[in-house]
């Protein structure tokens, strides 16, 4: 079962990121970036700088593993499986602010500081929202909060939940507006001394990222896999590339402020609406 | 164990392919230079670099520990009942206070 | 061309634009053709796109910047010709790279920029707490930052004539605490461009690049609505305001295709203690043609 379960992972996994690459419509200019020298800069830290995609890999790989395909079936099957997402989260800051300290040059440092101060205030209502969907089902694992679904989904008796995890997926991913790590006023940021091999890397990381929290969004949210007539894994796949599709659209719409006015933002609106969010989760659920 | 195991796994199949899928980098002197639109740099990048949201960060470890107390919270909350929303509710009035504080002294302002 | 190649050559061609006097109206508005697109960064082109006759100041920051395209790598030089004949040079020069095709060497040698200097093995070491030059240069040393008074590192660089969130041929003498802007001198004004680069749509164009809108700035300047969410609500009310306009104003006075004009204004005192995006943000929120009057104003003094 361990094994089905990591191959349903592993093909989650390439088939979202393929996905992820046809919703940017980037697929000719990924095969291009393949064939491109790949450049160094002075003095970089070459073990971060070759890792760092791999670490943000990982830590989308781990993240998929918490989620269910069926219900009561994941790969991880932790009691805690909130728990293992939060973790996940917090160490993508770190993973991409060593993608931005590696190359030694002023653009990619200014990314990584930027996206680390911005990123740490997002993982705030991130929490908030995802224990709000464990209030009802009383557990922090994933696969109780399936099955709080069964009656109804979290998206509607929680509906403030899914907005704000959006929010958080953006800044997870690197895109549109919380794209503070690779912005174009800063020269593509943490990428601006990347080319070639390692430029591809590091967007097909954020890509299997992407198909990640969409699949937890997809599970804490969506109820996962439940559905009538078609399978429990093939429910999971629909939720999470529509979800995907409505994050990539976002990505690309929707205007990134400076990051003075985002930090204020999301202090002052993001924060307080979660905060109201877990009342009103909390209400319910008694 | 298994956990441990296949957080361990992953990570040991994402290190391997990234560094399979990229061939060394190399550059010459001019090539290496830091991209600066055609400017030149006088110091290394690598610096004490003043992070202004300093004074965010610690209003946001607070509210970290409160996430910390959140997580066993969350379990035992139906069967605590409205004792335990009244609990957080105060909780969280008292570290709004602070974010409230720390608006009127700008720490969201990037300074 | 093997089938990786051909699909590699579908993709939208990378170019860098180095762009020369007069040449900015019309880049800016090949560039938004689809099949082309203007990267950000010098790693992320293929081909280096020197639009019109640069002046002699600039061929060395050119060499420079020529350099660091990754390989393979070629230049085009737009001299006069139409936006269609450059848009199929582009096209079938992008193309011939993708079959290996011809490749450019450095133009500088290869030397490092700065001696070793210092007292260990790797350069370091010398008189000072951080003296020596390792790895050929030096390290950033303290100074009180503008806004807070702390005695952190400061940052020093030249901000070239071809960076592409500043005016083409604008030449920064900057030093950043951190991404904040302490000083910030005008070494050379931008180049000369004709009324054509004040159009609401490329001004407004600019902006929604720097916004992270990068469709909803082709689609400006292809004429239509932009289609994205927020874009004015982006941006903080207050910032640059010049004569009683923010640049939340001129970025809605330019969405709605009117042009704008601002008052006299002095640009060192705009950009200091301004945060990187937001100064940024005020540069690209000025109409070229006043941008490029106050910053040879600065550049003389």
């Amino acid at each position: 079962m361990t094994g089905l379960l990591v191959l349903a992972v592993l093909a989650t996994l390439l088939a979202g990121t393929c996905f992820a690459v046809l919703l940017d419509r980037a697929q000719p200019a990924l095969v291009a970036e393949f064939f491109r020298s790949r450049v160094e800069t002075e003095a970089p830290d070459r073990l971060n700088r070759d890792l760092a995609p791999a670490w943000y890999l990982a830590l989308a790989a781990i993240g998929l593993s918490v989620v269910p395909f069926a219900p009561g079936l994941a790969l991880i099957d932790s009691p805690a499986g909130i728990v293992i997402w939060g973790s996940c989260e917090a160490l993508i800051v770190v993973t991409v602010f060593l993608h931005g300290w590696a190359p030694n040059a002023p653009f990619p440092l200014i990314g990584a500081y930027r996206y680390a101060a911005l990123a740490l205030p997002v993982m705030l209502p991130s929490m908030f929202v995802l224990i709000a969907a464990a209030l009802p089902a009383q557990s922090l694992s994933l696969i109780a909060i399936v099955d709080s679904q069964r009656e109804i989904w979290n998206v509607i008796r929680q509906p403030l939940g899914l907005p704000l995890f959006l929010v958080v997926a953006l800044a997870l991913t690197l895109r549109g507006p919380m794209d503070y790590a690779d912005g174009a006023d800063i020269a593509t940021g943490t990428s601006a001394e990347e080319s070639g091999a390692a430029r591809a890397t590091w967007y097909l990381a954020r890509a299997a990222m992407l198909v990640s929290v969409s699949a937890l969004a997809a599970t804490v949210f969506l109820g996962g896999p439940l559905g009538p007539l078609l399978p429990g894994p093939v429910w999971l796949w629909l939720k999470t590339a529509a979800l995907m599709a409505l994050t990539a659209w976002l990505g690309h719409h929707v205007a990134r402020p400076p990051p003075g006015r985002m930090l204020t933002l999301l202090w002052i609106a993001l924060l307080p609406l979660s905060f109201l969010h877990l009342a009103i989760s909390g209400v319910l659920a008694l | 164990m298994l956990t441990i195991g296949l957080i361990t796994g992953w990570i040991a199949l994402a290190a391997a392919l990234a560094l399979w899928l990229g061939p060394k980098a190399a550059s010459t002197a001019p090539q290496a230079a830091p991209f600066l639109g055609g400017g030149t740099p006088e110091t290394h990048a690598w610096q004490r670099y003043h992070f202004r949201p300093y004074t965010m960060a610690l209003l946001f470890i607070a509210f970290e520990m409160e996430m910390m107390f959140m997580y066993p919270w969350a379990v035992v909350f139906v069967s605590e009942g409205i004792k335990a929303l009244a609990e957080m509710g105060m909780f969280l009035a008292i570290l709004s206070v602070g974010i409230l504080y720390g608006w009127r002294e700008g720490v969201f302002r990037w300074q | 061309m093997t089938r990786l190649a051909r699909i590699a050559a579908s993709a939208p061609v990378p170019v860098f634009a180095a762009i020369g006097p007069g040449r900015q109206a019309e880049t800016e508005r090949l560039l938004a053709r689809p099949g082309l697109r203007r990267a950000d960064t010098a790693r992320d082109a293929a081909i280096l796109l020197v639009a019109g006759d640069l002046p002699e100041a600039a061929a060395p920051a050119l060499a420079r910047l020529h350099d660091q395209l990754p390989r393979p790598r070629v230049t085009l030089r737009w001299q006069g010709e139409g936006a269609d004949e450059t848009e199929t040079a582009l096209t079938g020069a992008w193309r011939e790279l993708c079959a290996g095709g011809p490749d450019e060497e450095d133009r500088l040698p290869d030397a490092p920029t700065n001696a070793w200097r210092g007292v260990g093995p790797h350069g370091q070491g010398g008189e000072g707490m951080m003296g020596g030059t390792p790895y050929g240069r030096p390290m950033a040393m303290t100074g009180a930052d503008i806004r807070d008074g702390l005695q952190l590192d400061r940052y020093s660089a030249t901000l070239g004539p071809f960076a592409p969130m500043l005016p083409p041929g604008m030449v920064l003498d900057l030093t950043l605490q951190g991404d904040v802007i302490c000083e910030a001198a005008v070494a050379e004004p931008p180049f000369a461009q004709p009324a054509e680069a004040d159009a609401p749509a490329l001004c407004a164009a600019r902006l929604l690049r720097l916004l992270g809108l990068e469709k909803a700035a082709r689609r400006v300047i292809g004429g239509r609505r932009p289609g994205a969410l927020w874009i004015t609500g982006a941006v903080p009310p207050g910032l640059g305001r010049i004569g009683g306009a923010d640049l939340r104003a001129r970025l809605a006075a330019w969405l709605a295709d009117r042009p704008v004009t601002v008052p006299a204004f002095d640009l060192p005192a705009l950009l200091a203690g301004a945060e990187w995006c937001e100064a940024m943000l005020i540069l690209a929120s000025l109409p070229p043609s006043e941008l490029i009057r106050a910053a040879r104003r600065d550049a003389a003094a």
